[in-house]
């Protein structure tokens, strides 16, 4: 026990107790408190309290006088893991913006006249307080509540500065709002158009009536610079570097990898894309109907004229050997994304033509190749692929457009603003039905046998899990049956004996400050990285791969 | 207005309500058979206004109010925080001090009246370096209360360990307002108050003094514009009404995102 280094997350009543009691045994301890202050009075919920009793206080006495405690509040883990017996940790101190040496009379009057005003959270908003943090009688510190970034742009994966373009919008000052946002996000009218954002779920008007319209704003400033005809000035900085970089994929990820590089200065960026376009899923995921490929091209276009080169109807592992990327660049970023439709697994799915993954269903109707349109279409999965296979189908031409759910609408994980628009144009769902059986003829699909669910307990996922109700299985007739579960990435341009590691969905395991692989030089971004996820998280992906590698090259 | 806490840093926004910008769309008939782009984009006069709905949060902006007021140079926006790298050989993960909750049930007004409060705001009050020296009053016109009631908040009522411990912390703050106002009546209403007093049958003294009442809350309304809070609560089967000067509401804690993650990255409980 001697000797023995501890970390306590949590100054609270249970932290400060647990820090005495080891701390008496010995142990070295450190207390990290993401609040300024260590533990608040609590009145007892384990047992009654006896007459005269009444609250119980962590004895922080007790702890300033123990030598081997040691306190770090206002203060956050910003990376931890364990490695071997050890554990280790990156830990922030944020600073109090007061120096607490000096004396305090003047902080007192600080907090007099400071004009914030907001619930005093420590009270639990039964009283208010300024920015000043009370005067803590425990400590004799003060600190300042200077927050780095609103709730919106901290809800944002790459932080836009949402604050400052919509006032710059509010302020009709257009062109420079769009530059603001390209600084970070270089494909802003097509983000502005599909982004499920997570900046509005954040925002704070939504407790006043309703957040604002974050996303359309960014889309409306994006669609003025096209419908005014101006091109806009991409400058790359003076001081360049030589140094060759290979981006695998065009996608979100790639692309925004290969912005922020040339932004830096690098000048020698080729991204290789498998297909003949750019844009990955936005490309042949996202339908046109939801991100018009012109307007995504004009932006893949902007990032070229910095000297990106794209290399199209490239499939590493095929065309190139990926160790020979390795060998002949200076860094690699692998931005392949999730393009492998999973499967259904039932069944007659690989006996008959007419069912396809929603991947291919909606890349190949991306890329013109499909022809043979009738009959009946039936979507299976209740996420935004299977929307959009849907909404897709029914702007083709089929007659009829289901989709399959084996839960209900509420239990959907696509948007619901999708969800409904689906619904208006005439898509019919089942809900509470699961695919059992492709049927089919003469090598093609007729139908599928489907069987009634019900929902029962919950799941670790918090929805009620669908249960299968005996007995109750039928046939729907259909043409063709598309599955759109999930999708997984496809590693196969790896040679078979890469000495990567993956984490249990064989996507990339990378380090969360710089998208490095295990292997020096490669890093990984996006939803290779992340496995499925949103388009603005997979340009997170990107931008943190581009500091990885700038990092990287520039200490080399 | 209060709403749900998720953070430790609450400001109360006031702006003229208006209501979110609608994106215009090409009609349905017009989507058949072609990929036209369905959202037409905001037209400039609704996207000015829709930016203008933002309420630019903000907390302290560094306005200097207070530097100007310090001799002492004490406060300085530009000290910079710090970065550690440590190495540890065990950690202890504890909840931490979010204080954040559950959902209350909409049908309890916790969101809608002033004079229904949380038990850690019922906690706050009552502690004598609290917001009112331990006083118990009203947030709704600072009286000092007649009949307060205490309720389990929660529509989910499944997780008897959370029953039974926020039944104790109802009972213990009972205890300490009786103690501090004169001519107080508290009832407590909790679906485990039978199991309750079997197992505090030694203190029975103790808690006889207080209405336990076995039973769930249903809804909570306002007589009148400044009359008191009427709750109605099933108790034996039936429905019964009563008048309360407070409501204080039994909460579920949840632990913060942050800490449920670095439980699930170290592969650790959280004690």
């Amino acid at each position: 026990m001697k000797d023995k280094k501890m970390l306590i997350v949590g100054g609270g009543l249970e932290g400060v107790g647990a820090a005495l009691e080891n701390a008496d045994k010995g142990a070295d301890v450190t207390i990290i408190e993401k609040f300024a202050d260590l533990g608040a009075e609590r009145i007892p919920r384990d047992r009654l309290i006896k007459p005269g009793e009444g609250f119980v206080k962590p004895d922080l006495e007790k702890l300033r006088n123990q030598s081997n405690v040691k306190v770090l509040p206002y203060s956050d883990i910003k990376k931890i893991s364990r490695d071997n017996d050890k554990i280790q940790t990156r830990i922030v101190k944020h600073s109090l913006l007061v120096d607490n040496s000096k004396s305090s009379e003047a902080t007192k009057v600080g907090i007099k006249v400071c004009p914030v005003n907001m619930y005093d959270d420590f009270d639990e908003g039964l009283s208010f307080r300024t920015a000043f943090d009370y005067y803590n009688s425990e400590t004799g510190n003060y600190n300042i509540y200077k927050e780095d970034m609103p709730a919106c742009q901290r809800g944002c994966p790459i932080n836009l500065d949402i604050r400052l373009y919509a006032g710059l919008i509010a302020d009709g000052r257009y062109a420079e709002s769009l530059a603001k946002i390209r600084e970070k996000l270089p494909i802003p009218g097509s983000i502005g158009r599909i982004c499920p954002h997570p900046c509005e779920t954040a925002c704070n008007r939504q407790y006043l009536d309703e957040p604002i319209s974050i996303c359309f704003l960014k889309r409306f400033v994006a669609d003025v610079e096209i419908n005014e005809g101006i091109e806009p000035d991409y400058e790359t900085p003076e001081q360049k570097y030589s140094e060759k970089i290979a981006i695998i994929g065009a996608g979100p990820s790639g692309l925004s990898c290969a912005h922020d590089l040339a932004r830096m200065g690098y000048e020698n960026i080729k991204i290789f894309e498998a297909l003949p376009v750019p844009g990955g899923f936005l490309q042949v995921g996202i339908p046109e109907y939801r991100l018009p490929k012109k307007l995504l091209g004009r932006e893949v276009a902007l990032i070229e004229k910095m000297g990106v080169e794209i290399q199209y109807n490239t499939r590493i592992g095929k065309d190139i050997a990926f160790e020979d990327l390795k060998k002949e660049y200076d860094a690699v970023f692998i931005a392949a994304g999730c393009h492998k439709g999973l499967k259904l697994r039932c069944p007659g799915e690989d006996d008959f033509e007419g069912i396809i993954d929603c991947v291919t269903f909606l890349r190949d109707q991306a890329l013109g190749n499909i022809k043979d349109v009738k009959g009946k279409l039936i979507v299976i999965g209740g996420g935004n692929a299977a929307i959009d296979s849907a909404r897709v189908g029914w702007r083709m031409g089929y007659d009829e457009v289901y989709i399959l759910y084996r839960r209900t609408k509420k239990e959907m994980p696509a948007n619901p603003w999708e969800v409904d628009a689906a619904e208006h144009e005439g898509v019919k769902f089942q809900f509470l039905a699961a695919p059992v059986e492709i049927l089919g003829e003469n090598g093609k699909v007729t139908g599928i046998k489907c069987v009634k669910m019900e929902l029962g307990e919950p799941d670790a996922s918090g929805r009620r899990r669908p249960v299968p109700v005996e007995g109750s299985e039928y046939v729907i007739d259909a043409e063709t049956i598309v599955g759109a579960l999930s999708q997984g990435t496809d590693l196969s341009f790896l040679p078979a004996d890469h000495e990567f590691k993956l984490t249990r969905r064989d996507t990339f395991e990378v380090d969360e400050e710089t998208g490095a692989t295990n292997l020096p030089g490669v890093f990984a971004g996006g939803d290779v990285a992340t496995g499925p996820d949103i388009a603005i998280r997979a340009v997170a992906g990107g931008k943190l791969g581009a500091l990885g590698i700038h990092k990287y090259l520039r200490s080399k | 207005m209060i709403y749900e806490k998720e953070k430790r840093y609450i400001i109360p926004f006031t702006d003229v309500p208006s209501s979110r910008a609608e994106m215009p769309e090409i009609s349905v008939d017009e989507r058949r058979g072609n990929f036209t782009e369905v959202e037409t984009g905001f037209p400039e006069a609704v996207a000015v206004q829709e930016a203008k709905r933002c309420l630019s949060c903000r907390r302290c902006l560094g306005c200097g109010l207070c530097l100007a007021e310090d001799n002492e140079d004490s406060i300085d926006f530009n000290i910079p925080g710090e970065e550690l790298n440590l190495e540890f050989d065990e950690v202890i993960i504890t909840k931490g001090q979010d204080n954040a909750f559950h959902p209350i049930k909409p049908e309890l007004g916790f969101d809608v009246y002033a004079d229904v409060i949380t038990d850690l705001q019922f906690e706050r009050m009552l502690s004598p370096n609290g917001p009112t020296g331990g006083l118990v009053v009203s947030p709704l016109n600072g009286e000092i209360p007649g009949r307060i009631a205490i309720v389990q908040g929660s529509s989910n009522e499944e997780d008897e360990k959370h029953l039974f411990s926020s039944l104790v912390l109802g009972v213990n703050e009972s205890i300490l307002a009786l103690d501090k106002t004169q001519d107080l009546e508290v009832a407590l209403i909790s679906p485990v108050c039978q199991s309750f007093k079997e197992k505090f049958s030694s203190d029975a003294e103790q808690i006889s003094s207080l209405g336990i009442i076995e039973g769930i809350p249903e809804s909570v309304e306002r007589k009148g514009e400044e009359g008191p809070l009427s709750l109605t609560y099933s108790t034996g089967g039936q429905n019964k009404t009563e008048d309360f000067d407070l409501l204080v509401v039994l909460t579920k804690e949840k632990i913060s995102p942050e800490i449920m993650e670095l439980s699930r990255k170290l592969d650790q409980e959280i004690q």
